[in-house]
């Protein structure tokens, strides 16, 4: 097996004392994608910023094996951490608040960019119209500004920005549950076709099962802020082992009306 | 094939359209739109964003504002309560929208933080339904409030009736905002969305809950989702939209499992985990083809019931006559 890309170690956060996110450890491997899933408030969220830091765990540990070798992600000043952002991404749920009305899509693509003191204006225009036909927008997007687009292709832009910087681990935090199911089949191949050409790993937040089925090779369920259940996203789906896993897939209303819905009940459980 | 006994239905939406003023022009929200509700059963429609599935529940409610208009068409509205008439021809001040909005029709709406008040106690706002339809007391109303908040699954009502929404989960909520439609018996519920901002887990147990309550009550559901396993687990009709356009009705089976539009299919096609792992997801795009989707083909009645909006030489390969 090939070094993991991410280890996470016992990884704990609290707000105001409610724990949000308790003893956490997983790995992750390049090139794989890695599905986190659980219902509002299981801490799925937190445990991704917390990854990113973009909040800061309580305790625990996070080493990411960057292109200059491991670091301990939960130890790095802000500073430091500036040059591995390159390195990891993150593409947002709301593809309408995630970017700035103000700057054409030329501006929001470049500005990673400029922000890392990448290339010159003209090196940097060839990245933008690179990633632009990666995520199959046309050339004359880049002129206009965010409300010109419909939320798929705001979100093609987002992805657009997180991927200008070739970062190697990307994090989409429900990434596809705003869009309409044919826009959601769009994006979700999309990411599928750039993680084979660009080799990405995902770390892949969401709360809809079989999206997560249908991208995942492995999956973390999360329940009141901590791992109850992890393996491959097929031994999972078909023979979980936690009950708390088999409540979340009785939820599931299949399109086959053939197929009853017969949810679990959460008190029967204990959960 | 004649058309089904108008008795039967408790809606029956015609030929309906709806314009919205912008200032690039008119936009066309509704045209010609055309289906039944029968009553007694749960007719849903489904559609992505755009294509008029909530414009069409206001068009019920009378809730088109301006710079939207209802240009055209009817809706006859036939409760067993009272006379039947026309929802579009009311005008504004007519007593029976008063009538209509709360008490012969009610609607649950997706986002239940923003249906409730957040100033007004829960029991406060269920019972204010009551009182504002029915000649009771106060402590009737606050009696039957009770009744019905029981009724949604909200346990120790004595004292939750005294609390506000943000007191409430998002599940709880939506339990209350069912029993503000519900308290009144309605004859007709319209449901817009309302499990999408739900968790799956809570969503399963709203989906049940107003499934035992339709059973229960036998009243009629008008159920607005794009989420088709929603559509499979809830509808008995199903009714498909496409910008501002009825594509496709039948029974659940049919739309579902033998789907005659390629629209239909296509959105069938792109939910994940029906196809095999690893594939690539269909699009509606891949899976329409060059079908045409954009010109407005007629309703066309099938040998099975159903209708189908389709160009005349798919309707051929279709089996039509």
């Amino acid at each position: 097996m090939s070094e993991p890309l991410l280890e996470v170690n016992g990884l704990s956060k609290s707000f105001d004392g409610v724990v949000a996110v308790e003893n956490v450890s997983f790995s992750l491997h390049p090139s794989e994608t890695l599905g986190i899933v659980g219902e509002s408030g299981s801490g799925k969220t937190t445990l991704a910023r917390c990854i990113l830091r973009a909040i800061d765990p309580d305790e625990g540990s996070v080493l990411f094996n960057g292109n200059n070798g491991w670091h301990q992600l939960h130890n790095m000043t802000e500073k430091e951490l500036i040059p591995l952002r390159q390195e990891m991404q993150m593409v947002f749920q709301d593809p309408f608040s995630s970017l700035n009305p103000r700057m054409t899509v030329q501006e929001i693509l470049e500005e990673p960019l400029i922000i890392h003191g990448i290339g010159t204006r003209s090196l940097r225009r060839e990245s933008v119209l690179d990633i632009l036909s990666r995520v199959q927008l046309e050339q004359d997007a880049l002129t206009r500004y965010p409300h010109a687009f419909s939320g798929g292709q705001r979100q093609r832009i987002g992805i657009a920005r997180a991927l200008i910087l070739k970062p190697k681990l990307v994090v989409c935090d429900e990434s596809v549950s705003a869009l309409d199911v044919s826009v959601q089949a769009q994006i979700i191949n999309l990411l599928e076709d750039l993680q084979q050409e660009l080799g990405l790993t995902y770390l892949f937040v969401a709360h809809d099962l079989s999206v997560v089925h249908h991208i995942c090779d492995r999956i973390l369920v999360m329940h009141q802020g901590r791992v109850v259940e992890q393996g491959p996203v097929e031994t999972v789906f078909t023979d979980p082992r936690e009950d708390y896993t088999r409540l979340l897939l009785s939820a599931i209303p299949s399109p086959d009306p053939d197929i009853p819905l017969q949810p679990l009940d959460r008190q029967m459980l204990g959960l | 094939m004649s058309d089904p006994v108008p008795e039967d239905n408790v809606l029956s939406i015609r030929d309906l359209a709806v314009d919205f003023k912008t200032d690039i022009g008119m936009t066309h929200a509704l045209h010609d739109v055309s289906f039944d509700v029968p009553r007694g059963k749960v007719t849903a429609i489904v559609g992505e964003s755009g294509s008029g599935k909530s414009v069409t529940a206001n068009c019920i409610m009378r809730l088109i504002q301006p710079p939207g208009k209802i240009v055209s068409g009817k809706i006859d509205f036939a409760p067993i309560r009272t006379d039947g008439y026309d929802i579009v021809a009311l005008s504004n001040r007519d007593p029976r929208l008063l009538d209509l909005r709360g008490d012969l029709i009610s609607m649950v709406f997706q986002e239940p933080m923003t249906a409730l008040s957040p100033v007004y106690t829960v029991g406060n706002q269920v019972a204010e339904a009551i009182l504002c339809h029915r000649n009771v007391s106060r402590q009737e109303a606050w009696q039957e409030a009770a009744d019905m908040l029981t009724r949604v699954g909200i346990g120790d009502v004595s004292r939750r009736i005294h609390q506000y929404p943000f007191e409430f989960s998002g599940g709880m909520r939506q339990r209350v905002v069912i029993a503000m439609a519900l308290v009144c018996q309605p004859e007709l519920l319209i449901c817009d969305e309302p499990t999408t901002a739900l968790d799956v887990t809570i969503q399963a147990e709203i989906l049940t809950l107003i499934r035992d309550l339709q059973q229960e009550f036998s009243n009629s559901v008008l159920f607005i989702t794009h989420d088709l396993g929603v559509v499979a687990q809830l509808a008995d009709q199903v009714v498909v939209m496409y910008q501002g356009r009825v594509l496709e009705i039948g029974t659940v089976r049919q739309v579902l499992k033998d789907p005659l539009h390629p629209y239909t299919r296509g959105l069938l096609a792109a939910i994940p985990g029906l196809v095999q792992k690893g594939s690539r997801l269909e699009t509606i795009a891949s899976v329409v083809g060059d079908a045409d989707l954009e010109t407005p083909y007629p309703l066309t009645h099938m040998a099975d019931g159903r209708q189908v909006s389709l160009s005349p030489t798919l309707l051929r390969e279709a089996g039509h006559e």
